[in-house]
């Protein structure tokens, strides 16, 4: 790639001027194809000016030895579709169109099965890096998407403060920096990462980088830089610290940027928002920039409508995204895959009984899923038994703290009383160190 | 060359509250009714302010003037799927923010439209979204009772939460809840039960989804018998239940709470992150005592002490800043030929940020806090659209950049004095020394050095210096 935007004085590279730009901007149409811009047209490297680009505002970031991917079901996902109890012969009954036959599910035993979307899992779920807990959730039943979301990610019943446990979690002890806990796939970082230490977001690897600062962008870029740590240098509120910590890390997630797209091991990610997130996680990973903590979003489970069958509808095509997207991730992982645990939450489950759309309206417990290091694979959790009534819940027995404490207990040495504050945790079983 | 008007500090902050970025054409307008307050008015009662530009741009998006049916016919037969048509409504809301002359308007509709979220994004309700936006935009000066009936019973929003396939039968819950807890009354403040029986008031209003797309009441649809929702009681009787529809929405439209939600919303849109709680319930009784109506609220928003101690404390949200960035840019948007096109590609920039207009993926509407558009990525993502606009890179088609040399303010100026004018001009007030130093870093020039045509920094770095302004919390902040 030339050098672009132009840096003057020479005529032959004016801001209007052909040849390069022409260049430049047919590099942004296709960028733009991609949802992406100038960032990502801008971004090969040069090596003169590698990693000397910004001088970071916190100390070098250090490696991560282990790394937590919470990947949120946002829209409160069926737990009973995803990892079927049946046995129950109430599951059964209350679902007469949209249940999945028996003689359909995975890696059945005497109580559950998996939907059979998740096939791509089946072979890591064999050699027992998966497991799924059942009836798990928030403990007393919260309808509403919004304030059980804000109670799941928040995790701190006691405290009015905006503080996600992740952000307590990556603030257990003196090492601050914004790479350490990192929102991949879009820009808003959800609550679960809200609070007093810095973090990053990135909608894609490749963008993260300054325009017109970047590694072809020498001495005049050098400028740039300068200009902009005056600018935000004082500057208060989130605005100030997301800037200074944009500009502060920047340079230190460069391996990232610049590592090679493709994926190994043959992985293939679907062409979708949390294949394409889950890509940028693994090079993140691999780079070792530091990331302890990684959030990625999955959305669009509220199904109220259309659950569908296994023919059609929403469940077969958001299961079948969920699980291939992660099987790419850990296939492009490879052996690193043992050091990195994903953990999936949803804000809560649906009711048991299906309502005349074939769909589902909003309940209680749900399942979680956990993959990767330090997971003891497996059907995990107490059945409470289902009931056929119209408001009737799947029953929460494990609460979905007592999950997410032993896995930042087993896998961090993390204390769960600074975590999840005035939560006393049970054994779930389900992690070890 | 001309030097930018004067702007007050109240003129400033009311054009970036109430109008999609102070700009030096804005404060003429502003000059010309006769100061902020008397503008206000004048935007407020439309009398005397051009909506030509809504108008005239309607017609560059075919889409927007068709019914769902025709909408999905053209998808069917191959000339538009159908999920492009909310593609266009998103862009002709950005292009009428940046260049209507109806600010005030356009900054309601876009306030009613996040708080009565419908999605413009794919899925069912693609085929009534624009005609949604229209509902909005006719009652968004108006009165909430009003607006909540259009939006409630419209079949844009019977698509998005379902209201549009739930039956006597069956009614299905999920209109009938975020009416209560999204629309209206707040978290706290209903019951499962209220919830039931609110899904079972709205029964009626169907769409024929996927089929003709046809849409109206159904009284074979509507769940008949007595029902009771947060004080609200009525026989529900008559299988025609568009009457108690308009009598549940009129009683929840009136409640004190959603008369302090409403009120809590404006707040967080129009003053801070944090708005003081007597300036909640100070909205809310004007809120109620004018019957729902919106002006008599927004009139005692904007004269209250704690609007004029809020300037520049609100984080502009992604599109606030696409759109704000080419307003004081004077970058000029034509009828769009293609995807190249700037009132088109405009859109991706906006997304690139964070989030494309009407795009928040649930009921809630986006966040309006910093806190959810101030993380790293958004950041680089601002700085990356300011380098493209301020150096008129891309987009490039159907658009107008101003030229370089057109921002000197006179034939010669200090280096300084360029800074200060280039300061006037995007924000509406003077460099401040940490802006004047940005500047000087940027391009290594000094303070006093004498800048003309031929000077280095009008050939090449205008656009750097642009950037420098924009690139700074006082244009990302309003």
């Amino acid at each position: 790639m030339t050098l672009c935007p132009p840096q003057g004085p020479t005529p032959t590279a004016t801001p209007a001027g052909a040849g390069c730009c022409e260049e430049y901007a047919g590099l942004t149409r296709r960028g733009l194809l991609r949802a992406g811009g100038l960032a990502a047209a801008t971004g090969a490297l040069t090596a003169t000016f590698g990693a000397t680009t910004t001088q970071t505002a916190y100390a070098a970031t250090r490696s991560a030895p282990r790394t937590l991917v919470l990947l949120s079901l946002r829209g409160a996902a069926d737990g009973l579709s995803l990892v079927v109890p049946h046995a129950d012969p109430v599951y059964y009954a209350a679902r007469p169109r949209i249940a999945v036959p028996k003689a359909s599910l995975l890696a059945v035993d005497a109580q559950f099965g998996l939907h059979p979307s998740l096939a791509p899992l089946l072979p890591m779920w064999q050699q027992g890096k998966v497991a799924a807990v059942h009836a798990v959730g928030l403990p007393a039943p919260n309808r509403s998407h919004f304030s059980a979301m804000e109670e799941v990610e928040d995790a701190d019943p006691g405290s009015s403060a905006r503080v996600g446990w992740l952000n307590r979690l990556i603030g257990r002890d003196g090492w601050e920096h914004p790479l350490r806990g990192m929102h991949l796939g879009d820009a808003v970082p959800p609550t679960t990462l809200v609070g007093p230490r810095p973090t990053f977001a990135a909608t894609s690897v490749e963008r993260v980088e300054v325009a017109a600062a970047g590694d072809d962008d020498g001495e005049r870029g050098q400028r740039r830089l300068r200009g902009l740590r005056t600018t935000w240098g004082g500057a208060g509120g989130p605005l100030g610290q997301g800037a200074r910590s944009a500009l502060g890390a920047v340079a230190d997630f460069r391996p990232a940027r610049t590592s090679p797209e493709a994926p190994r091991g043959g992985a293939v990610y679907p062409d979708s928002d949390l294949g394409q997130a889950l890509a940028s996680a693994a090079r993140t990973i691999r780079a070792d920039v530091g990331a302890e903590v990684i959030t990625v979003d999955h959305g669009s489970w509220d199904m109220h409508t259309d659950v569908g069958n296994l023919e059609w509808g929403d469940m077969k095509n958001k299961a079948t995204d969920l699980a291939k997207s992660l099987a790419a991730f850990f296939t492009d992982l490879g052996a690193l895959g043992d050091q990195v645990t994903v953990v999936t939450v949803s804000e809560f489950g649906r009711r048991v009984k299906e309502n005349a759309n074939w769909g589902l309206d909003h309940g209680h417990g749900t399942v979680m899923l956990a993959l990767g290091g330090g997971v003891k694979g497996g059907y995990v959790g107490r059945w409470p038994g289902l009931q056929n009534t119209v408001d009737a819940d799947v029953l929460v027995t494990t609460d979905y703290r007592s999950v997410l404490a032993e896995l930042v207990t087993t896998r961090f040495g993390a204390s769960s009383a600074q975590v999840f504050p005035g939560f006393t945790p049970e054994t779930v079983g389900v992690f070890r160190a | 060359m001309a030097t930018a008007p004067r702007a007050t500090p109240f003129s400033r902050h009311l054009a970036n509250r109430f109008g999609y970025g102070w700009t030096p054409a804005l404060q003429r307008q502003v000059d010309r009714a006769g100061g902020p307050a008397r503008w206000f008015e004048q935007q407020l009662t439309g009398v005397g302010v051009s909506d030509a530009f809504h108008d005239t741009s309607r017609g560059w998006w075919p889409s927007l003037t068709l019914s769902g049916p025709q909408i999905w016919a053209r998808h069917q037969a191959g000339v538009q799927e159908y999920w492009r048509a909310t593609s266009d409504y998103q862009r002709w809301v950005l292009a009428r923010r940046i260049h209507s002359e109806r600010q005030v308007l356009e900054a309601m509709t876009d306030f009613w439209e996040n708080h009565l979220h419908v999605p413009a994004v794919g899925e069912a309700q693609a085929m009534y979204r624009a005609s949604y936006g229209a509902a909005i935009r006719a009652h968004a000066l108006g009165s909430f009772e009003d607006l909540l009936h259009a939006a409630i019973t419209h079949p844009a929003m019977g698509c998005y939460l379902n209201n549009a396939v739930s039956t006597a039968k069956a009614p299905n819950e999920d209109l009938g809840r975020e009416l209560l807890e999204v629309h209206t009354l707040g978290r706290g403040n209903h019951t499962e039960d209220d919830v039931k029986a609110s899904a079972r008031i709205l029964t009626g209003w169907r769409v024929a989804l996927w089929r003709d797309w046809t849409h109206g009441y159904d009284p074979a649809s509507h769940w008949v018998g007595p029902v009771r929702v947060a004080g609200f009681e009525h026989p529900n009787a008559d299988p025609d239940g568009r009457a108690v529809t308009r009598a549940y929405l009129r009683h929840l439209a009136h409640h004190p709470a959603t008369a302090r939600r409403i009120a809590r919303r404006l707040a967080l849109r129009f003053v801070s992150d944090d708005p003081s709680a007597a300036l909640v319930e100070h909205l809310a009784q004007t809120y109620l005592q004018h019957g729902t109506e919106v002006k008599p609220v927004l009139r005692a928003l904007v004269a209250h002490p704690e609007f004029r101690r809020s300037a520049g404390r609100k984080v502009r949200t992604p599109e606030e800043d696409v759109v704000a960035t080419y307003r004081v840019l004077g970058v000029r948007l034509a009828r769009p030929t293609d995807d190249e096109s700037a009132a088109n590609a405009l859109l991706w920039q906006t997304g690139n940020i964070g989030l494309q207009p009407f795009a928040w993926p649930r009921p809630d509407g986006r966040p309006d806090v910093a806190e959810a558009w101030s993380s790293t990525a958004r950041v680089l993502a601002s700085f990356d659209v300011h380098v493209a606009l301020a150096g008129g890179w891309w987009p490039r088609e159907q658009v107008s950049h101003r030229p370089a040399r057109s921002w000197l303010p006179a034939r010669r100026v200090r280096f300084a004095g360029l800074v200060d004018h280039l300061s006037r001009s995007l924000l509406g007030r003077p460099a401040s020394p940490t802006l004047q130093r940005a500047c000087r870093e940027v391009v290594g020039v000094g303070a006093r050095e004498v800048v003309d045509a031929s000077h280095g920094v009008v050939r090449w770095d205008m656009w750097r210096l642009l950037t420098t302004v924009l690139d700074s919390p006082a244009h990302m902040s309003r």
